[in-house]
């Protein structure tokens, strides 16, 4: 079968149809079911994200709140205040005392204090005093121009946070810094002061951001007001703008998320403003937030795969359950091509399948009776031939013997006359007798015996006959007429031609299952061309001559079967001896009518 | 008819089952992709060398980002030639995807780079080059152009006639080479500038101390000295600053550490030209995940230098350069 023609199969078909619908539902399903778990997950995420950037907002705020209480505890203190006052001192030693009184108070607030850099408050006189006391003013940089002072200055008696920065106001050191600074105001408010600095170790903020990973590659950031950043681990990549960071959107909204288009890049960022105005974004993938796809993916697959595999087998026996049926009817119909009527296609189960057998069987029934009929039919037609073949008989035999009678008359015999004609009255009556076709043989010998009294009345010592039959064969059918044509042929053909009386004896064999009817005669014979063309049905047979004996075994043959029929014997100035063979059976037939 | 449509199922369910199980292969092979293994060999494994440790970040940064594996090895000083030479045969024994190289010899590394090649290890050339062009990319400052840079600051600080010394650190490294090709570029044939020769002090910042107060004290007219690097510019600082002359010569250096800003703030250096080292170790990184790839990069990325004087070494932006927040 070629690929083509296996595609138009209703099995195939089936299969296929079956697979593209299973293939189908599990492509919606898992699209659908994908998205739905994206969403899932984003939406996990980003509670997550938020979680964690509140924590971290905590943290800072912590810081923050700790630096802003230390510097409402300088800015309110008395000794602060007197020190920085303007007013002075009375004595160098008592300004150093005041000054020691302020560095403890400062060294104070630093106990356990790591995270804190240093604490300073800068008087606009000059002074200088720091907690950390090993601390030494670095003479290259001018104080005055750094922006956390300026700003405190602008800000007036108000906290200032800075960004991150380097603070190199000290000797030797570069630390990285979030400062807090304030102008310090004296409590009257008429005079200022100095400037309060605070400086918290950035390294505190980093170590608490950057363990933070938001997925494989997600992170947290940091950024002020004015958007400048506090903190970012790829700081340097922003600057060189190898990086970007969307910080004017996160500048825009107060708290929550929005994700930018970047493709697969695209990233979530979720935004927390702090009190003290800095902004803590975190920074996730969206494609690693998806990260499970795969696990998703692959499990889609392998159902996907299973069901399939599932939808081949029921679909498979499905559409066996509707093909075989199908190739059932086919079987059928093929016996029915090679003629064999006799079946019946049970019915099946399914519906329309079932309908088919029925009608199938149906039709094959007509087709049955029909040719039943014809049948029939033929059988009628070939009675009606054996009914024309006996008519064909008459007239010769009519002829004749009306010709032997015209000859008696003519002779003044009129007592042979009465003879004749009475015995060829009764061999007319047995002859149309009741129409049936078969007689017993005891008929058919009374028959011929009357016909042989006709001609034996004809031919006086010409002719001799003898008819010996035993009993047993007396009450088997035969067809009727059938010894006359015989006789009459070697009357005709073979005593009469011959110089001499001649003889024609008629004896009766039976066999297990045949009879065979034996009409000797001992008149010319017939040479071998005569005997070998007798029995075959030529119309060029010339007209009169074996036309009866061709009658009887073409009669024979029609209603007992082409094995049966006449055979001959002759040798040419002997004689001819015909065996007239038929089946034993038909004794029954009477019966049973 | 029915072995057939037996045989048919059964071939159907064999493809099918093929088909999955190529897929689910195929499928883990993306998601279980190994990640890539790239062998960094920088110049020096020395922790008090800045530069190296904040490109080292850039590296770590990088590998974060793009899932890479990173060996960084590092010669023992930047003269160990024949160290680095032999490190970079054993990476190429531990067959990486990529190595990330940054030469301490211009001519010496060419055969073990080639050879590197030959081995189907693509190579990526970071902060000094080779003699050769078999690296996919080279990720570095525009070291001419820095020398370039630090010619023209030199000019700016010095008035009238002047003489002026070039410290290299080593002999053969690209980098100093093109630096020094640099300065001589702006500087030479100036009315009233006379460069002298360059010295070089074999890979000591005590070498260059001892090289810089021997041209102060031996030309008492020497305006101007450039240190090629850090150590030849603290080293030279050093100089000026115990010789108390910073008013008179002028120091122009290369790239950033807390000796070098001392010197700034304290006015001993004018100048100092400062590259990118985390750009260099990210973008190496990224250049070479870019090539194991299957991309294709430029033969040449310049991270670009950075004149930093006392007065902007303090702006937002280049404390981050300036300070590198190691660790971070």
């Amino acid at each position: 079968m070629s690929i083509f023609s296996r595609l138009r199969s209703i099995q195939t078909n089936m299969v296929l149809a079956f697979v593209i619908l299973i293939l189908m539902t599990i492509l919606i399903m898992s699209i659908t079911s994908y998205y739905l778990t994206k969403d899932a997950v984003t939406s996990k995420a980003q509670a997550y994200t938020t979680e964690l950037v509140k924590q971290v907002n905590y943290n800072i705020k912590d810081y923050v709140n700790g630096m802003k209480t230390m510097s409402d505890l300088v800015a309110g203190n008395h000794t602060v205040q007197q020190y920085l006052s303007p007013t002075g001192f009375n004595s160098l030693q008592e300004e150093q005392q005041a000054k020691i009184a302020v560095s403890d108070m400062l060294e104070s607030m630093l106990v356990s204090r790591t995270d804190i850099a240093s604490v300073n408050v800068f008087g606009y006189g000059g002074q200088f005093v720091s907690g950390r006391k090993n601390l030494e003013l670095n003479p290259y940089v001018d104080i005055t121009s750094m922006n956390w002072y300026t700003l405190a200055q602008e800000a007036g008696g108000k906290s200032v946070i800075s960004p991150s920065h380097v603070q190199p106001v000290f000797k030797d050191r570069y630390p990285w810094v979030v400062s807090l600074s304030r102008e310090l105001i004296s409590r009257d408010g008429e005079s200022k002061l100095g400037v309060f600095l605070v400086d918290l170790n950035f390294s505190v903020m980093n170590d608490m951001v950057k363990e933070i990973r938001l997925g494989q590659r997600g992170y947290l950031f940091i950024v002020d007001s004015s958007g400048k950043i506090v903190y970012h681990p790829q700081q340097q990549l922003i600057y060189s703008n190898l990086k970007s960071e969307m910080i004017d959107k996160v500048l825009e909204i107060k708290n929550g998320t929005f994700t930018s288009d970047e493709g697969n890049d695209s990233r979530m960022y979720t935004v927390q403003e702090s009190d003290f105005g800095w902004k803590i974004v975190g920074v996730s993938y969206v494609n690693e937030l998806v990260d499970n796809q795969n696990e998703v993916r692959l499990s889609f697959f392998i159902l996907g795969f299973i069901c399939i595999v599932i939808a081949i087998i029921i679909s498979f026996f499905l559409s066996q359950r509707v093909s075989q049926p199908i190739k059932q009817l086919q079987d059928y119909m093929k016996e029915v091509e090679k003629g064999n009527f006799d079946i019946h296609v049970p019915v099946s189960k399914t519906v329309e399948i079932g309908r088919l057998a029925r009608a199938f069987n149906i039709m094959v029934g007509k087709i049955k009776e029909l040719m039943s009929q014809v049948v029939l039919d033929q059988e009628q037609k070939r009675k009606s031939e054996i009914n024309a073949l006996q008519a064909q008989i008459n007239p010769h035999f009519l002829y004749n013997t009306l010709d032997s009678i015209v000859w008696m008359a003519e002779s003044n015999k009129s007592k042979e006359v009465v003879l004749m004609t009475s015995a060829l009255a009764k061999l007319f009556r047995a002859s149309i007798g009741k129409g049936e076709e078969l007689v017993a043989i005891r008929t058919e010998i009374e028959h011929i015996t009357n016909y042989l009294m006709i001609q034996k009345m004809r031919y006086k010592n010409k002719l001799d006959y003898e008819i010996e039959i035993s009993d047993t064969v007396l009450d088997y059918k035969t067809i009727k007429i059938i010894l006359q044509p015989i006789v009459e042929n070697a009357i005709y053909h073979g005593i009469k031609m011959k110089h001499g009386p001649g003889l024609i004896r008629i004896t009766a064999e039976e066999t297990e299952s045949d009879i065979y009817l034996i009409v000797e005669d001992n008149g010319n014979g017939m040479d071998e061309e005569k005997l070998r063309t007798l029995l075959l049905s030529s119309p060029k047979t010339e007209e009169g001559r074996g036309v009866g004996v061709r009658n009887v075994h073409e009669r024979l043959k029609l209603y007992f079967g082409p094995q049966f029929g006449l055979t001959y014997k002759s040798t040419l100035g002997v004689g001819t001896t015909v065996y007239i063979q038929f089946p034993k059976s038909l004794q029954s037939l009477e019966d049973s009518e | 008819m029915m072995p057939w449509k037996h045989k048919w199922l059964v071939r159907v369910v064999a493809v099918l089952l093929i088909v999955v199980v190529g897929l689910i292969y195929w499928y883990d092979g993306f998601a279980k992709r190994k990640p890539m293994d790239v062998t960094v060999i920088i110049k020096s494994a020395d922790a008090s060398i800045e530069f190296w440790q904040v490109l080292v970040d850039g590296v770590n940064e990088a590998a974060k980002e793009f899932d890479t594996r990173v060996q960084v090895w590092g010669a023992r000083d930047e003269t160990d030639v024949e160290g680095q030479i032999a490190l970079v045969e054993k990476a190429i024994k531990e067959r990486p995807d990529a190595i990330v190289l940054a030469a301490t010899d211009f001519d010496r590394l060419v055969p073990v780079a080639n050879n590197v090649v030959s081995k189907g290890i693509k190579l990526i050339i970071v902060d000094s080059g080779i003699n050769s062009n078999v690296a996919r990319s080279i990720v570095s400052t525009d070291n001419f152009n820095a020398g370039k840079e630090a010619g023209r600051a030199m000019l700016g600080e010095i008035k009238g006639p002047a003489k002026i010394g070039i410290i290299s650190y080593v002999k053969n490294a690209a980098s100093h080479i093109d630096r020094e090709k640099g300065v001589r570029e702006v500087l030479s044939n100036r009315p009233g500038i006379e460069l002298l020769d360059t010295y070089f002090v074999e890979g000591s910042e005590q070498k260059a101390y001892l090289k810089a107060k021997e041209i102060l004290q031996e030309h008492s007219d020497v305006l101007g000295i450039i240190g090629l690097n850090e150590p030849t510019s603290v080293g030279a600082g050093r100089a000026i600053r115990e010789l108390g002359i910073g008013e008179r010569v002028k120091l122009i250096g290369f790239d950033s550490s807390v000796n070098e800003i001392k010197l700034l703030d304290e006015g001993v250096m004018k100048a100092t030209v400062i590259q990118r080292p985390f750009q260099m170790g990210y973008l190496s990184i990224k250049t070479a995940v870019e090539v194991i790839k299957g991309k294709k990069v430029p033969k040449l990325i310049d991270t670009g230098s950075l004149i930093i004087t006392k007065q902007n070494m303090y702006e937002e932006e280049n404390q981050k350069l300036l300070f590198p927040f190691v660790g971070s």
